[in-house]
């Protein structure tokens, strides 16, 4: 041990009730830094998660139509204007994109859907829902479908096409439990009878309390769509590579493809916000612990400054009394590090613990948090930071002290 | 042929304040202290004494003149470097002791050794015991500073003065806040070190019974030493 640490760390255990304190702030900062990141990107991984495991972490849609713009001649003073691309609703040759796209390394799988919005009616209640007709063995490939079944069985709804699965929501609202017959309205008026094999929770309100599975056949026949398919959902191995894929595919099919992060931007926009909203306040809270250790060690060095007159008496350098003070301040940081990141994993366990019932946005019977280990390292990073900041100035001031004015104060 | 010379200084001058206020502290004061030989500086508060010792244990610098440690000159020397030369060849006691109010008297001793990094725990151990037990403090080594008397502090401040055997002791009235007895009690123990062990000691006093006792007396007035007093010899 190095004589600078050995004076520290007594400087430090001698002073118990200042030690307490500049301890305690960096512990609750790093702790609530943690458990306040927990939970906030709790929330938004649950909904990616979820939105990736319904919707798919690349949908390829609708055609591109043809530019003709090159090939016309601009009126005289006009501004050149490309406008907005037009589309051709559905996807041309759906197998086709399939068995190119499934050649690249990044995708699991892919699945056809076909999608239409008709007003379903159960009993003496309506909605308006969202059809996805679809392959049901490649769209559990694509999906998390299968997990997301909290009554019934799939098997029930691959083996019968006039089956259908629907959404938890949605099933509450039409009073329709496995079992049940839901009637779905074709665009010429006539009413289709299905029953319902199963029930599925995404976790997302706006999924649940709107979609229907039936099976691809039946959805086109009912929707009398000419096309098989109006949209691709793509299952990745990299969920961060969607919007490179994404690019790729336009260019490749001529079809409008869409990444996750694109599709539900604004939400994650608002998850982004949410995050560095808190984790501004927090980091705050940290800087005020840091402001408070820069407080209890420019007392320290005022209180020390006998001490610091007689080590530079002893020999001690000037860079060995500002070390002092600057292991204090390291001292404190590492204990409140390792403290804060411990009360952290346990705030974060508590809070994963308080029931709540969200049923808004997402489902949840709990409070959402995730355990990365990211947000330890970023909250141990920010306080040894604030903590040397803190302590550099105090160590500084220490250091630069002239022996002899104190030993002739002292007189 | 004469004895070795520990410590010396030339022709120092030191002016101390800003502007009104400035004081011309020392006006050309030389000295040399011979190893085993005990050094006092007398005379009235203010006329320069502290402001000697300080120079001459490298905790000031002089604004004319040189010091040299035996034949070193030190007065070019970088801040770390005359740190060095503090921990290894100068040892200072002070009138208010100054000891570490959170150690116990044997870290306190141990600080210096410390510092100069050449000994073991456990050596620094044994020769802090040795040294506190040699000033009348062996079953008070784990005693925390503050718990000790006055005259207790005093000696633990003698010991580790001794800590990293140092040429020089420099004391600053170091009997100045004990009683009569105490204070005889640590001065002959500073003598004996200084004769037995061959060191050199300079201390600035008002005692004039400790002055009596020393080899040499040096008395200054306003800043200068008017005089210079070989009171005892030694063969």
């Amino acid at each position: 041990m190095t004589p600078p640490l050995y004076i520290a760390l007594r400087f430090l255990t001698h002073r118990k009730r200042a030690l307490l304190l500049s301890l305690s702030g960096v512990v609750f900062g790093v702790a609530i830094f943690i458990c306040t990141q927990a939970q906030t990107q709790g929330l938004s991984r649950y909904f990616i998660e979820s939105n990736i495991g319904s919707n798919g972490a690349l949908v390829v849609r609708s055609r591109f139509r043809p530019r003709y713009e090159p090939l016309m001649v601009a009126a005289k003073n006009s501004k050149a204007n490309t406008g907005r691309r037009l589309y051709f609703e559905g996807i041309t040759n759906p197998n086709e994109i399939m068995r190119v796209s499934r050649q690249f390394p990044d995708v699991i799988s892919c699945s056809p859907v076909l999608r239409g919005t008709v007003s379903a009616r159960a009993g003496f209640e309506n909605a308006t829902v969202d059809l996805y007709g679809i392959d049901p063995a490649l769209h559990a490939q694509t999906t998390d479908l299968l997990h997301q079944l909290i009554d019934g069985r799939f098997d029930d709804f691959r083996n019968n096409t006039s089956a259908i699965i629907i959404g938890s929501r949605l099933a509450e609202l039409l009073q329709t439990s496995v079992g049940d017959t839901v009637q779905l309205l074709a665009p010429n008026g006539e009413y289709w009878r299905f029953s319902v094999a199963a029930i599925a929770r995404a976790g997302i309100g706006s999924i649940d309390s709107t979609r229907i599975y039936s099976h691809a056949k039946v959805a086109q026949a009912l929707l009398q769509q000419p096309s098989g398919a109006t949209m691709i959902i793509y299952k990745l191995r990299d969920r961060n590579r969607a919007p490179v894929l994404a690019s790729r595919f336009e260019t490749l099919f001529q079809h409008n493809a869409l990444s996750w992060q694109e599709r539900e931007e604004s939400t994650l926009q608002l998850f982004l916000t949410l995050r560095m909203s808190v984790a501004i306040t927090v980091s705050l809270i940290i800087l005020l612990a840091g402001f408070g250790i820069f407080n209890v060690l420019t007392m320290s060095v005022l209180a020390k400054i006998k001490e610091i007159a007689i080590l530079r008496s002893m020999g001690y350098r000037r860079r060995d009394i500002s070390a002092i003070f600057l292991w204090q301040g390291a001292l404190i940081a590492a204990a409140g590090s390792v403290l804060g990141c411990a009360l952290g994993a346990l705030m974060t366990w508590g809070v994963s613990h308080i029931p709540i019932r969200l049923r808004g946005l997402l489902y949840t019977n709990y409070f959402l948090v995730t355990w990365d280990w990211r947000h330890y390292a970023f909250a141990t990073l920010l306080a040894l930071l604030a903590v040397f900041i803190a302590s550099y100035v105090p160590a500084r001031r220490a250091a630069e002290l002239p022996p002899v004015v104190t030993i002739r104060g002292s007189r | 042929m004469s004895a070795q010379v520990s410590l010396s200084c030339d022709r120092l001058e030191r002016y101390l304040g800003e502007e009104e206020e400035r004081v011309h502290a020392l006006r050309g004061v030389s000295l040399e202290i011979e190893t085993g030989s005990v050094h006092a500086v007398v005379g009235p508060s203010g006329c320069g004494k502290s402001s000697l010792l300080y120079i001459l244990g490298l905790l000031d610098t002089p604004d004319a003149g040189s010091v040299a440690i035996e034949t070193e000159a030190v007065s070019h020397l970088s801040d770390d470097e005359l740190a060095q030369k503090r921990n290894k060849f100068i040892g200072f006691i002070f009138q208010f002791h100054f000891l570490m109010e959170d150690f116990t008297a044997e870290e306190n001793v141990m600080i210096p050794m410390r510092k100069l990094g050449q000994l073991s725990d456990a050596q620094m151990r044994d020769r802090a015991a040795e040294l506190l037990d040699g000033v009348g403090l062996g079953d008070k080594l784990r005693r925390p500073s503050r718990h000790l008397s006055g005259g207790e502090q005093q000696r633990v401040a003698i010991a580790r003065a001794l800590a990293n055997d140092p040429h020089v002791i420099l004391a600053d009235e170091p009997t100045g806040n004990l009683d009569t007895a105490n204070s005889e009690r640590a001065f002959e123990l500073l003598q004996n070190l200084v004769h037995e062990r061959g060191k050199a000691l300079l201390l600035a006093t008002h005692n004039p019974a400790i002055a009596e006792a020393c080899d040499w007396v040096h008395e200054m007035k306003d800043g200068s030493i008017i005089d210079s007093q070989l009171r005892n010899t030694r063969s």
